[in-house]
């Protein structure tokens, strides 16, 4: 093997093992973060790697539906995540740059919301049925955000390849960038609903649902949704930076790199911010939120047609 | 004087029905009626005089004057009036008409008089079983006297359901507890939901029911009831061993010193400011706010403190016995009192000035939990839940009790009826709590804390008194009696009322408000819970085994 | 506008700090009032039997012996803490101490047991005088409560006797 080989496969696992062992960490910053915004101390910064060792310790009960669509659900959702966490440059270039483009992004995107929905069907009971409705009308609202903000990167990059339009590709018209800025507003608007936070973490909410579609779940299985879910905030966080904070002309690798992950942090405040100070909007409300900005997300594809 | 024009108007109007009025105070009316024309007379109060429905109580006087008694509770708030209406039941056909046509609010009350004493309210629109559990065998009535209080049924039966209604058409069910994130104590609402709103909801609680009353009148003696009272609601303990103590006081006619009614009013008040805090705390957390249970909790910290301070323990006082108070208020913690309360007030101020204008919660709670005039009205409901719909009532106004007479304070109320206003209404009368407290300490002159007691007290006399707790009116009425004890004792918290009240509430909203209307009421089941419960362990062990339950959880069961 | 609120509540928030206190870490002190577990001092005790008769929860038993030995036994499981015992002591034996971490495996850690020699005219509640009328439960003569069971037994006798009473409470223990 010769180096360039070793060097490429070492940069692709890199980028894994970072979104993968940061996962964690992640939430345990948020959760630092809300305690302190509560004047408590809050748990320790590893917490969530304790939480995730118990649970994989504790007993697993099946006592869903149907219990093998539950493990299905289950593997499906941890495969769906790390074959994302490939596909994105995370500071390095993706691992698995070119096995798809774009509309394979979004496509297993999509498929990860579908994840939990089987999740909580198989398990069939009345709250988590409740749940995956609620998270359906989320997701029919939410999917279609996200991908119109990549149309509109596609648009004015001409391609479709992950490289070339997960690289500040909303910015690249000639002019002033009227359809990005506009894409960046509604996605920091709607970034809560993404990572299944407060106020939209509708879907979860403890105080009515118990849990949503989770319920039935415990012990390894449940591990693996949670820590689906971490990933899940560091996936859409590396997205957001790459189509709309990329920044890195000129600077060299190392520090590039760890630009990156400071830009991550950075959002990952700003999520924890807005979640401790802001309650929890019902389904309906947070529905009519999402037409609103779909409309506009549209109108910037439009725009971005023109070349704006 | 204004009794004596009511009572001349009732005289007018029943006559002969009327077998005895008794006035053993100003503002006490009690009046002994024909059972037949019981339903009429009721009509006439609650509509026609446009009185306000309190409470329904059954009393088994049959060693005493040889029969039933059912009295029905009525307020005139505006002339600061309680009015007893009294029937006696022969023995041996107890029965007695419904009042559920002339005021809903008296639905379970009278279920709750069939349950416990046998006596059937004729055309009751819903005579289904309230209080006792599911497998109590029929015919064994715990609150008679010829049942004593550890008597274990036999034939009680574990594997008898509580028939629910059938759900309208095209309806879901949602089960609503017994156990949920949400309610703090066990209870069970069965919600009937279209998609994901609610049609129509069922109410089946009672479920940390502990034989208060039937231990009071059996095993306790007077003092040892207040310790017990207190312990009746982990919030509003104070108000219930005020108002036990008020209405034994009311009945044998002891006066307390007056020091001792500044002491009772401060404590009631400080009371008021930790239940509202906690209040605002968890409505918050209900719709998800959790920073803002935090700092409530937070800026409540001092007033547990300083009650600690006062009387040794953060909740439970211990403060009252029959006749007065066992702890003073020193000259030296009256300093400590003012600063606190301007820190409180310091830090509540902002607090309740960002919460008004953000917008974010009032979407969550504007328009949710409606109960308007009427509803409010027929079904009886009280504190902040009425004065959030422009119902001006406050107990600590018009049923002036402790030095309530002595201080000034405003009635807060608004006018939307939803979650929205009774949180304002909440937030709003910290502040007046806060003046009630400072007038308190001008005012409080030195003097006893005790009232000498020489005799024992009357037997067969009745009391009745109605304290303003931070949830609404919490009414006690009490039968004095033999041997150092009361022959009856009823406790009827408010919310035994505002539950009542939710079914209407709830009622065509969404199922992700009906825990922020239910917590608006400010539900506390352990004051709504307080009768039977004798020792039922030998029957439920057997079913709720460790395996039972275990197998119970892991089948699929909505 | 709601961003500013939001902000102002923020700001709240963090000007608070952290409230939380270090306990159990560190210990906490408690106010002087505070009514924490009682402590018999049986050097003070007379034996009137007047702390047994006003505690709401039953947990003071009393079991004469013999005419000249009585014992008093505080439970102390269902203990509410209130303080009456202490209230109502004549010669001042119960102090409510400040002592609040009193979970224990065994119950008798908590349970103190007085054996008092009782000279031959201090027997009955008459030489106790009971502040108010409403303190007195009528219990004037011999008690006989069931130590050895842990049993309150609501009535007492005039005379000493072999036979126990069987009709009374049975309070269970876990």
């Amino acid at each position: 093997m010769n180096d360039s080989v070793i060097i490429t496969i070492s940069i692709g696992l890199a980028n894994i093992v970072m979104a993968l062992l940061l996962a964690p960490f992640c939430q345990g910053v948020m959760r630092k973060v809300t305690a302190i915004i509560q004047s408590r101390k809050g748990p320790p910064l590893w917490q969530p790697y304790y939480d995730l060792l118990k649970l994989l310790g504790k007993e697993d009960i099946e006592s869903g539906d149907s219990p093998v669509m539950q493990r299905a659900a289950v593997y499906m959702s941890l495969a769906t995540v790390l074959t994302i966490a490939c596909l994105i440059p995370m500071g390095l270039s993706a691992p698995m740059n070119s096995a798809g483009d774009v509309m394979l992004l979004i496509y297993l995107l999509t498929f990860s919301g579908i994840c939990t929905l089987l999740g909580g069907l198989a398990a069939g009971s009345t709250y988590s049925l409740i749940g995956i409705s609620r998270q359906m009308m989320i997701m029919i609202m939410l999917e279609p955000l996200f991908t119109v903000a990549i149309i509109v990167g596609a648009v004015h990059a001409q391609s479709f390849r992950l490289d070339t339009v997960l690289d500040g590709s909303v910015y690249m018209n000639r002019g002033f960038p009227w359809s990005g800025v506009i894409m960046l507003v509604i996605m920091l608007l709607s970034f809560q609903a993404f990572v299944e936070r407060v106020p939209f973490d509708i879907s979860e909410a403890e105080t009515e649902l118990m849990e949503g579609p989770l319920i039935e779940y415990s012990g390894p299985k449940l591990a693996v949704f949670k820590y689906a879910s971490m990933v899940k905030l560091i996936i859409y966080s590396a997205l957001l930076i790459d189509i709309f904070f990329p920044w890195h002309g000129g600077i060299s690798m190392p520090l590039q790199w760890m630009l990156f992950w400071l830009k991550i942090f950075c959002l990952v405040l700003l999520a924890a911010l807005v979640a401790a100070t802001h309650a929890r909007y019902r389904i309906d409300q947070a529905v009519r939120f999402f037409a609103l900005l779909l409309a506009v997300g549209l109108a910037a594809v439009v725009l971005a047609g023109f070349g704006y | 004087m204004f009794d004596q024009a009511r009572l001349n108007r009732l005289k007018e109007r029943f006559g002969a029905s009327l077998l005895r009025a008794d006035m053993p105070a100003d503002k006490r009316l009690f009046l002994y009626v024909e059972p037949s024309a019981l339903k009429d007379i009721c009509r006439y109060i609650f509509i026609d005089m446009d009185a306000r429905y309190v409470i329904s109580i059954g009393v088994d006087d049959r060693p005493f004057s040889g029969s039933f008694m059912v009295v029905h509770n009525f307020a005139f708030d505006r002339d600061h009036l309680l009015c007893s209406v009294i029937v006696l039941i022969p023995p041996d056909d107890p029965r007695v008409d419904s009042i559920t046509d002339v005021a809903p609010a008296a639905n379970w009350a009278e279920r709750e008089i069939r349950d416990m004493l046998g006596i059937e309210p004729v055309g009751h629109r819903y005579p289904k079983r309230l209080i006792l559990p599911d497998g109590w065998p029929d015919g064994v009535y715990p609150l008679r006297k010829d049942i004593s209080w550890d008597h274990v049924p036999e034939g009680f039966d574990g594997g008898r359901e509580y028939l629910f209604d059938e759900p309208p058409e095209g309806c879901m069910v949602v089960p609503f507890g017994p156990f949920h994130p949400t309610l703090d104590e066990p209870s069970h609402f069965r919600l009937y939901v279209e998609g994901e709103m609610v049609r129509g909801c069922e109410y089946r609680g009672f479920m940390v029911h502990r034989g208060i009353e039937k231990l009071s009148e059996t095993v306790m003696s007077y003092n040892d009831i207040n310790i017990m009272a207190e312990r009746i609601c982990g919030i509003c303990g104070c108000v219930h061993s005020v108002a036990y103590s008020q209405a034994v006081e009311a009945a044998a006619a002891i006066k307390i010193p007056q020091r001792a009614k500044y002491v009772r009013t401060i404590m009631l008040e400080i009371e008021r400011h930790h239940s509202h805090l906690l209040w605002a705390g968890l409505a918050c957390h209900i719709i998800g706010f959790d920073t803002m249970f935090m700092q409530s909790f937070r800026i409540r910290e001092p007033i547990m403190h300083m009650a600690e301070k006062i009387t040794g323990n953060r909740k439970t006082y211990g403060l009252c016995v029959i006749g007065g108070v066992r702890w003073d208020i020193p000259l030296e913690l009256h300093g400590e009192i003012r600063q606190l309360l301007d820190r409180l007030e310091g830090e509540w101020n902002p607090v309740v000035s960002s919460l008004s204008k953000d917008r974010n919660i009032q979407k969550r709670t504007r328009g949710v939990g409606v109960a308007d005039r009427n509803a409010v009205k027929n079904m009886g409901l009280v504190g902040p839940v009425a004065r959030a719909a422009g119902i001006d009532i406050d107990c600590r106004r018009d049923h002036p009790y402790a030095a309530y007479d002595r201080v000034e304070f405003d009635v807060i109320t608004e006018q939307g009826g939803d979650v929205w206003s009774r949180l304002l209404v909440r937030a709003r009368e910290v502040f007046e709590s806060i003046k009630i407290i400072r007038h308190c300490l001008e005012k409080m002159e030195p003097g006893p804390l005790q009232a000498e007691i020489k005799d024992e007290l009357p037997v067969g006399r009745m009391g009745l008194s109605s304290v303003e707790a931070p949830r609404g009116e919490s009414h006690h009425f009490v039968i004095t009696g033999e041997n150092n004890r009361p022959r009856r004792w009823r406790v009827r918290a408010p919310t035994y009322q505002n539950l009542q009240g939710v079914p209407l509430m709830i009622k065509d909203q969404q199922i992700a408000d009906m825990t922020i209307s239910l917590g608006s009421i400010d539900p506390c089941f352990s004051c709504t819970d307080r009768l039977e419960t004798i020792d039922i362990k030998s029957g439920v062990t057997k079913i709720w085994s460790q395996e039972e339950l275990q197998k119970l959880a892991n089948r699929k069961k909505a | 506008m709601s961003v500013m609120s939001k902000i102002k509540e923020t700001i709240i928030c963090l000007k608070a700090g952290r409230v939380t206190m270090p306990y159990p870490a560190q210990p906490q002190p408690v106010p002087p009032a505070f009514r924490g577990r009682p402590i018999f001092d049986a050097t003070k005790c007379i034996g009137c039997g007047g702390c047994a008769s006003n505690c709401p929860a039953r947990e003071i038993l009393v079991l004469d012996l013999c005419q000249e030995i009585r014992i008093i036994k505080y439970l102390g499981r269902r203990c509410a803490y209130c303080g009456r015992c202490a209230d109502v002591c004549p010669e001042k034996a119960i102090t409510m101490s400040k002592e609040f971490e009193n979970a224990t495996n065994s119950i008798g850690d908590i349970g103190q047991r007085l054996e008092l020699f009782m000279s031959t005219c201090q027997r009955c509640g008459r030489c106790f005088t009971e502040k108010t009328p409403l303190e007195q439960l009528k219990m004037k003569g011999y008690r006989f409560d069931d130590i050895q069971n842990d049993r309150w037994i609501f009535r007492s006798r005039g005379y000493l006797g072999d036979e126990p009473f069987t009709s009374d409470i049975k309070i269970e223990m876990d």
